[in-house]
């Protein structure tokens, strides 16, 4: 079974479900566009009820490591209602949708979660921890941590404008600014290389 | 509290003599994992390349217009350096403009100059180490040639090699006290730069330690690395920082609570009229440049966490084998794609001075 694979037909009964959430996560990526952000957002959903929903903080924060996803966890941990006790895998009941792939940091930290499955938008070139850059879901090999599920394609297209928008405004927080004063939105999205499937 | 520390034992028979000495590599007290090899580099399939953006130029009188609007471009990056500007074949000539993960969408040319539409090519992701490999980058785009000198790799003194000891016995006693306050005995320290540039860089003034809090804080993701990022952020983002005073940290292990995002003050960053000493921007809140020393082996998620913060190298003493992401399981810094390095120092005899600590781990443990 392939870590990311696109969604296929006979999950058909669950899809406008998993977009319904999805929206959600865009609704989250959306806050972070305009409070300067990289608008990437997720939430967390538990018995068809959403648990938590972040999104990035890491301009915010000064932190590089306070993606959507930490932020979330943090949330659903501090809350003794979510988290009444202390469980080796608080998150074995919860999915999580987010607007872009989980980098090989969040993946890792999910499977340390036991998340039960993951949804996610777009693919992540750069940083992708479910299969673009490294399978830390289920091909990179665990002693203990069970293997999760991850499937992107949901509101793929919404997800990679809103990183282009994002893109093309200058980012004065990031490490080394560059002017992105050329720089003209492209509405074209290339579909996935089939290399990945 | 041990007679016979092999650490400290080790670090004495340093002691003594001039600290601008060179130490040769086999005389380290770690071992470097190296990031590239450069046999494989003379297999053409192993040429990595990435995407970049590049125009033909019709005529060569455009060529010095297109140097000079490059350079105040701002397209530019110094991850480019290793590739020639201009390409030649035959009559037809080619400008490189900016990888695609730069600039993301179609570059947009100065409009006095008459040029085709820009297109994406591959190009090779780093210069040339032999010459076979150099025939094959050049298939893909003129590339520079850089063989590796007998000692490329950074030369350590004396003096910083018996800094490195001193980080290294510190983060172990860390991890001790950690042990004793019910804690696992994992445990991080950021010390101050050895070489005096980077300290006047880093504006770290005092050391920073965190240790693994994920038993007191019911949070299995509160490990040490994940910890001292954030303490460093948190004093990045400080407001006494931002107006350019010392770093004054809390140095203590006892004190290394991690403070809820939500109580920090929102930082005041300063922007290119920021005072001369300040360094360049994104150097106050990251780990650029730091040297991290940590008692085991990061998990993957620890070592991206790392990567993401742009942390310059880290030493660390116990290998984990099966879960971790700097040579374990994973080399996260090696992977292909990602977007920084960092150098990894595994220490020499790392398993038997654990033991005399007395801070083994589960093989099976995230770090």
């Amino acid at each position: 079974m392939s870590s990311v694979d696109m969604p296929s037909p006979a999950e058909g009964t669950d899809e406008s479900e998993h977009l319904r959430w999805m929206r959600e996560a865009m609704n989250m990526a959306e806050e972070a566009l305009a409070a300067s952000e990289v608008p990437v957002g997720c939430v967390f959903v538990r018995d068809g009820t959403i648990i938590a929903k972040a999104r990035n903080r890491t301009n915010e924060l000064r932190n590089a490591t306070r993606h959507a996803e930490l932020e979330a966890i943090d949330e659903i941990l501090a809350n003794k209602t979510l988290t009444p006790s202390i469980i080796p895998y608080a998150l074995s009941d919860t999915t999580l949708y987010v607007t872009v792939e989980p980098c090989i940091m969040c993946a890792s930290a999910l499977r340390q979660m036991g998340i039960k499955e993951v949804f996610y938008g777009c693919e992540n070139d750069r940083f992708g921890g479910c299969g673009s850059v490294l399978g830390v879901n289920s091909i990179l090999p665990h002693p203990k941590h069970p293997a999760y599920k991850a499937t992107g394609g949901y509101l793929r297209e919404e997800a990679i404008m809103i990183l282009r928008r994002f893109y093309i405004t200058e980012n004065v927080n990031a490490p080394a600014p560059k002017s992105k004063a050329n720089r003209v939105l492209k509405t074209e999205i290339p579909s996935r290389p089939s290399s990945r499937r | 509290g041990n007679e016979t520390n092999i650490l400290e034992e080790q670090m004495r028979s340093f002691k003594g003599g001039n600290p601008d000495d060179v130490i040769s590599e086999d005389d380290l007290p770690f071992t470097r994992i190296r990031l590239t090899s450069d046999d494989e580099e003379d297999e053409i399939h192993a040429v990595r390349t990435e995407h970049a953006w590049v125009v033909d130029i019709p005529d060569a009188r455009q060529t010095t217009v297109m140097l000079r609007w490059l350079k105040q471009s701002g397209l530019e990056t110094p991850s480019m350096a290793h590739l020639k500007r201009i390409r030649r074949q035959g009559d037809k000539m080619t400008i490189l403009l900016a990888y695609t993960r730069d600039c993301l969408d179609l570059p947009t040319l100065p409009p006095d100059v008459d040029l085709p539409q820009p297109y994406v090519i591959a190009v090779p992701c780093s210069a040339a180490l032999t010459l076979m490999s150099l025939a094959h980058k050049n298939t893909y785009w003129p590339t520079v040639y850089a063989p590796r000198r007998k000692n490329e790799t950074e030369e350590w003194s004396r003096g910083k090699v018996m800094w490195a000891y001193e980080a290294m016995i510190r983060v172990m006693k860390a991890a001790q006290q950690a042990q004793q306050m019910g804690e696992l005995p994992t445990a991080t320290y950021v010390p101050i730069p050895y070489d005096e540039g980077t300290r006047i860089a880093t504006q770290l003034t005092e050391p920073i330690f965190a240790h693994d809090t994920r038993q007191s804080q019911a949070h299995p993701l509160r490990h040490a690395i994940l910890n001292v990022v954030r303490t460093i952020a948190d004093l990045r983002a400080s407001p006494k920082n931002t107006e350019n005073s010392a770093v004054s940290a809390t140095t203590s292990s006892e004190t290394q609570a991690v403070a809820a995002p939500s109580s920090l003050p929102i930082p005041i960053e300063n922007d290119a009229d920021a005072n001369d000493v300040s360094p360049r921007n994104g150097a106050h809140y990251l780990l650029t440049s730091l040297t991290l020393f940590v008692t085991h082996e990061p998990c993957v998620m620890c070592s991206m966490a790392l990567l993401h913060s742009r942390v310059k190298e880290i030493f660390y003493l116990v290998p984990m084998n099966s879960t971790g992401g700097c040579g374990g399981v994973a080399c996260v810094p090696k992977l292909h794609g990602v977007n920084h390095r960092f150098g990894i120092g595994r220490w020499k005899d790392g398993e038997r001075i654990a033991r005399e600590y007395g801070i083994g781990l589960d093989s099976a443990m995230d770090v």
